[in-house]
């Protein structure tokens, strides 16, 4: 008998349960699938890994397994067991960074609560998932005009008159709207920064060099204060403060590299000014 | 004349809030709390160092206000603290010194003078660590009440309703 036929009689043994036939197998890997998924999307959307870690112990304890999660800048390893098949399912997700969206970071939120509190399906779950997928952003002219009025904001904090102000809010508009556009051409992140930045120096330096207003130095210092890496930073600390300093220390050198970006766009514009 | 020119600090403070809150796409019932959160934060925040408590105690205490009134704004408007309190802090984040930091060591690489030398590297030391403290006192103060009561998450925390108060 070749090994062939051997291996054949071992699986057509009536007494013997292959892993395939265990009915508590199916929904561990569905968990698993919609945890992955869960946690790719907040990693994504910019939350702080406690957040990540505790929303995706809840849904898991909602269904009653338990669980236990690596996470990583770019990927996030899972492991659910059951006590009574005696059952381990370990996956691996890869997670891509996208932006802030505190939309989806705020529908799962709810959502793991609708999990726990209303015995919700997988089928809900992934219709929830779909939905949250789906919501619309903020129509991108507001977002230019809203962004640019911040970015105007601080110029007046920091002492600019209105002059200055316009300056800014040029700046900020066209910076932003520079960096949307390399963002969707699908350039390396740091380098859309740097082409953000230096566009908003070119246009702000424009009335540094020309004495526009009064104190023109405070249209230059705030016109890139838009690009300010605020989630990294602040996600990096609060993670260091958890304990969880391998993921501190990522988002912290991540945030480091947006500075140096930045500071590299305003290097460039300075250098073609003269100052 | 002061507080003339405080309360249009505080406007411009809820600006630069929503501006960051439309930036990060945060649900839209959430946008006037997080205009508010920001202005009350800014506001302490510059209340401090005029007071004489320079930028880094100044920012714990508006980060730690924010910090606190999210966990209310959290029950109020259903949704997790963090999306209120990360715009309204993202204002105070050292953004000018941690790039003015970047700056300082880019220069620093090129020839220069020693005399020069001394007070850009002053400059840059000063500012890098300026940044970093601040930060740190921005997340610790926002996740003050999170490290005070102990809980996991903001909706175990027990907020005392307005309407109750005025009951008793």
């Amino acid at each position: 008998m070749s090994y062939r036929n051997k291996e054949f009689f071992y699986f057509a043994d009536p007494n013997f349960i292959t892993p395939m036939d265990n009915p508590n197998i199916k929904p561990i890997r569905e968990l698993s699938k919609i945890l992955l998924e869960v946690g790719s999307l907040l990693m994504a959307s910019g939350a702080n890994s406690a957040r990540i870690r505790t929303t995706i112990m809840r849904i898991a304890e909602g269904f009653g397994y338990n669980a236990e999660l690596l996470i990583t800048h770019r990927a996030l390893m899972l492991t659910i067991f059951d006590d009574e098949s005696d059952y381990y399912q370990s996956s691996l997700k890869r997670t891509s960074p996208h932006g802030a969206n505190f939309r989806m970071v705020s529908g799962i939120s709810r959502m793991s609560w609708h999990v726990v509190e209303e015995n919700w399906t997988f089928e809900q779950i992934w219709n929830e998932i779909n939905r949250l997928k789906s919501l619309p952003h903020f129509p991108r002219i507001i977002i230019l005009a809203t962004v640019a009025l911040a970015g105007a904001s601080f110029c007046r904090l920091f002492g600019g008159g209105v002059v200055e102000m316009l300056v800014a809010y040029v700046a900020t508009f066209c910076g932003l709207f520079v960096r949307q556009e390399a963002v969707k051409k699908g350039f390396n992140a740091y380098l859309c920064i740097f082409f953000a930045s230096f566009t908003s120096c070119l246009i702000a330096g424009s009335s540094v060099k020309f004495q526009l207003g009064t104190t023109p130095e405070h249209a230059f210092a705030t016109s890139v204060l838009y690009l300010i890496p605020g989630i990294p930073l602040i996600n990096s600390l609060s993670d260091l403060l958890d304990g969880n300093i391998m993921n501190g220390l990522v988002r912290g050198m991540n945030g480091l590299m947006i500075a140096f970006a930045i500071a590299l766009g305003m290097l460039c514009a300075i250098l073609i000014y003269n100052f | 004349m002061e507080w003339i020119s405080f309360l249009e600090k505080w406007i411009w403070l809820g600006f630069a809030a929503v501006g960051f809150a439309v930036l990060f796409n945060v649900p839209i019932r959430t946008l006037w709390v997080i205009f508010l959160l920001g202005a009350l934060g800014g506001s302490l925040k510059f209340l401090t160092m005029k007071l004489g408590g320079g930028i880094i105690l100044g920012s714990f205490f508006g980060a730690m206000l924010v910090g606190f009134l999210s966990i209310y704004a959290a029950h109020f408007r259903h949704a997790p603290p963090f999306v209120f309190a990360i715009p309204s802090v993202i204002p105070m984040v050292p953004g000018a010194f941690a790039y003015r930091m970047m700056l300082g060591i880019i220069r620093l690489t090129g020839d220069v003078d020693p005399s020069v030398y001394e007070t850009l590297m002053h400059d840059t030391v000063n500012n890098g660590l300026k940044a970093l403290f601040v930060l740190m006192a921005l997340s610790l103060g926002v996740s003050a009440p999170m490290l005070l009561f102990r809980r996991e998450s903001a909706k175990e925390i027990k907020v005392i309703k307005i309407e109750e108060l005025i009951k008793k």
